[in-house]
């Protein structure tokens, strides 16, 4: 409602002034804006309080990949942190990772909780992790069983095959070489894939190798206490007595190896095995089978012959049937008799053969070893294979053996032997060639040649036919002189023959021992040696000593 | 200064801060403010309520200041590869790949002039309110810089606003904008605001009450 500037003519003079008021004094309401900002950025700072989860110190062998600011954690691709510094320890051993995580991972971390970095690997079974070859690697976490918050972890080099949450059971196997197995290795019930290696360590002893397996739900219920496990790995070549042995699995542990496991044979199932049981890894399943009898009893044999072709693990049977086997051969010099000695220490089970038996020592045995030696228990080796010449030891009675015994001596007890059969043969067959050797065959053979020649040149000659007419002749004379000497002679020989009876008769008794004629001759022969012997004395020292004969003997 | 300047205040006229046209104050009180008869701009005797506002709007954006420098401005994911800058970053991340010139421009325009206009807004602040009369010259050349200069900041948020627009090839290369783009445009916006809702007749007027 303003009029025009100025026409209103001059401001009189007694018109009041308005009242300004200083605008400071006036609450503006311009201070709601600085409120809102001071709302927005105390929200803000309040929730990223709230929000932050604990940070965590993980340490790594290496920070291969690693970004500080760009790694993430991640639990089943979740994303629940970041890595925030990365830095070395102090001892510049491994790198400590520092990371933020979540809220929400608060309750995840334990002392149990793994990690471990995600990257492509590319195994002998599988191809892993490939989308970080385009999203960069990240930390993966396991939080395992839940436990008192912790914040420092040792980084997994190696992804965990088996992850918390998946059911099943560890186990521990005990083994004397890794062979092939590695991480990640099968694990096999029946031909069944039912786990997985999932690490193995040397043993604090340093002696053998413990490998951590988990057999996985529901085949963890047929790991028995007595269950046994042995390696399938790779391919088995075996050159035994038995002959050539090649065996496989499946075609995936020619590459990564494997264990099976299995119930003895014939044997109940135990109880169900504990988490972290230790078990023993055969090496192969022969080798489970076999260590199956706790009781082991050593003997020593010892053989004359060679022992070519018989090896530490060489079999024992007796009667085909194995009982044990050979653990140890020595060749021994014993420098009192200087002769060569072989023992051969050799493992028998005697378990194998009385089953049922509580044993606990070989002195159990004692009696019956004795009775079965006695009735002709002997040792002898044996040619196990033609092919390689492998050998063997077999036991058998033999009840016309020489008799013989066990000698129990320390440590072991010595166990009577007989050549083996090839090498009694053999022994036999060289006897009688040595023998042969010794005929002078070239002399009889020229001594019947020439007896063959003289006879043919006879035969050939005129005068033969001659000399049998003559012959005849005289054979006709003899059977003429023979028949008068029976008629003529024999009487009176008859007559002589008891002539001479008589004659000897008396002569008998004057011969006789005790006889009058004896005596007096043998004191007379005694008489004739005397004067013989001072005779020969005589002429000896007269030979030393000629002038003796002029002036005696001498005083000396 | 000798002679008493001539100012609208002091005679009873007004000055219309659009097109400069003096009238009589008349019957206009703080309540009922006047329009300019000649173009229609409300007039002021001085901007009402100056301090305090400057004041609000200066707290606002220094609140604002420490998000907008603290959270990412930028994440960009390459081949699943999510990287988040922050202006900082950015600015480190030319400089280590030998881009100094954007860096520098980076530099300048996101984190100095914001910082410089909030530094300069309270400078002017105090001293009106402590009446200061020490070089009231070269305070309002400080003054007119720090508008004219205040709209350069938005350059970090276009640049932001157009490789979020550009860079769109989904799992190979993507951009988007972080929250503290919001909260930096908040704050190149308030200082602006406060830059305007300050009045530079203030720093003369301690002078006149000083030369009375």
């Amino acid at each position: 409602m303003m009029s025009e500037p100025g026409s209103m003519g001059p401001l009189p003079d007694d018109l009041p002034e308005p009242v300004v008021r200083s605008p400071i004094n006036k609450i503006s309401l311009v201070w709601i804006i600085p409120l809102l900002a001071a709302i927005i950025g105390g929200w803000l700072a309040y929730r990223s309080v709230t929000e932050k989860g604990p940070a965590i110190t993980i340490a790594f062998e290496s920070a291969e990949g690693l970004e500080a600011g760009q790694t993430k954690i991640k639990y089943k691709e979740v994303e629940l942190g970041k890595v925030v510094k990365i830095l070395l320890s102090s001892d510049r051993d491994h790198v400590l990772v520092k990371a933020e995580l979540d809220k929400q991972a608060e309750g995840l971390l334990s002392e149990k909780t793994r990690f471990w970095v995600v990257r492509a690997r590319v195994g002998a079974t599988e191809v892993k992790g490939l989308s970080t070859l385009f999203s960069g690697v990240y930390i993966a976490m396991d939080p395992g069983p839940p436990g008192p918050p912790v914040d420092h972890f040792k980084g997994l080099n190696t992804p965990p095959i088996v992850t918390s949450g998946i059911p099943g059971r560890h186990f521990i196997l005990v083994a004397e070489r890794r062979s092939s197995l590695d991480i990640g290795s099968p694990v096999y019930y029946r031909q069944i894939k039912a786990g997985e290696v999932v690490a193995y360590d040397l043993a604090p002893d340093g002696q053998t190798i413990r490998f951590n397996i988990f057999v996985r739900a529901p085949y963890d219920q047929n790991v028995f206490e007595n269950t046994q496990f042995w390696n399938v790995s790779g391919f088995d070549f075996s050159l035994s007595a038995r002959g050539i042995q090649l065996k496989t699995e499946t075609l995936s542990t020619l590459l990564m190896g494997g264990i099976a496991f299995s119930l003895p044979e014939d044997s109940p199932s135990g109880n169900r095995a504990e988490e972290e049981t230790v078990f023993t890894l055969f090496e192969n399943v022969e080798a489970s089978r076999v260590k199956h009898y706790a009781f082991k009893t050593r003997w020593l044999i010892y053989f004359n012959g060679s022992v070519r072709g018989l090896a530490p693990g060489a079999p024992v049977e007796f009667r085909g049937i194995p009982i044990g086997e050979v653990v140890d051969i020595k060749l021994v010099f014993d420098e009192e008799t200087v002769a060569f000695d072989i023992p051969v220490l050799i493992e028998v089970e005697p378990e194998r053969v009385l089953s049922g038996q509580s044993l606990t020592g070989i002195e159990d045995l004692k009696p019956i070893m004795d009775q079965l030696v006695a009735n002709g228990l002997r040792a002898r080796l044996e040619t196990g294979n033609l092919l390689t010449g492998q050998k063997l030891i077999e036991f058998d009675i033999h009840p016309d053996a020489p008799p013989d015994n066990i000698v129990w001596e320390d440590p072991y007890p010595r166990l009577p032997t007989l050549p083996g059969r090839v090498e009694a043969i053999t022994s036999q067959i060289v006897g009688i060639i040595n023998k042969l050797e010794r005929l002078p065959i070239e002399q009889i053979a020229a001594d019947l040649q020439a007896t063959v020649q003289n006879t043919k040149k006879l035969s050939g000659s005129p005068a033969l036919p001659r000399a049998l007419d003559q012959l005849n002749d005289v054979l006709d004379n003899l059977q003429r002189f023979v028949d008068s000497l029976t008629s003529d002679v024999t009487p009176e020989i008859l007559k002589t023959l008891q002539q001479v009876q008589n004659s000897l008769t008396s002569a008998r008794s004057i011969l006789d021992s005790d006889a009058d004629l004896q005596f007096t001759i043998k004191t007379a022969m005694d008489e004739v040696t005397k004067s013989a012997r001072s005779l020969r004395v005589l002429t000896e020292y007269l030979e030393h000593h000629p002038e003796a004969f002029i002036f005696g003997k001498g005083e000396k | 200064m000798n002679t008493l300047p001539v100012t609208a205040y002091h005679t009873s006229a007004i000055s219309c801060l659009s097109c400069h046209l003096l009238c009589r104050r008349g019957k206009m009180v703080a309540r009922m403010p006047g329009i300019c008869p000649r173009c229609g701009a409300r007039l002021h005797i001085r901007k009402k309520n100056s301090i305090s506002r400057t004041w609000a709007l200066i707290l606002t954006a220094m609140m604002f200041y420490l998000p907008a420098n603290i959270l990412p401005i930028t994440h960009l994911s390459q081949l699943g590869v999510v990287q988040s800058d922050t202006i900082i970053s950015g600015v480190i991340y030319f400089f280590e790949t030998g881009m100094w010139p954007i860096a520098l421009i980076i530099l300048i325009a996101s984190i100095f002039i914001p910082l410089l206009k909030l530094i300069v807004l309270i400078y002017l602040l105090i001293s009106v309110q402590r009446r200061s009369t020490w070089r009231p010259r070269e305070r309002t050349r400080l003054y007119r810089i720090t508008e004219v200069v205040g709209r350069w900041s938005m350059v970090d948020i276009y640049v932001v606003t157009i490789l979020v627009a550009l860079i769109k090839l989904g799992a190979v290369a993507d951009i988007d904008a972080g929250p503290a783009a919001l909260f930096f445009s908040a704050v190149v916006v308030i200082t602006m605001l406060a830059a305007m809702s300050f009045d530079p007749r203030l720093i003369w007027d301690a002078q006149e009450s000083h030369d009375e």
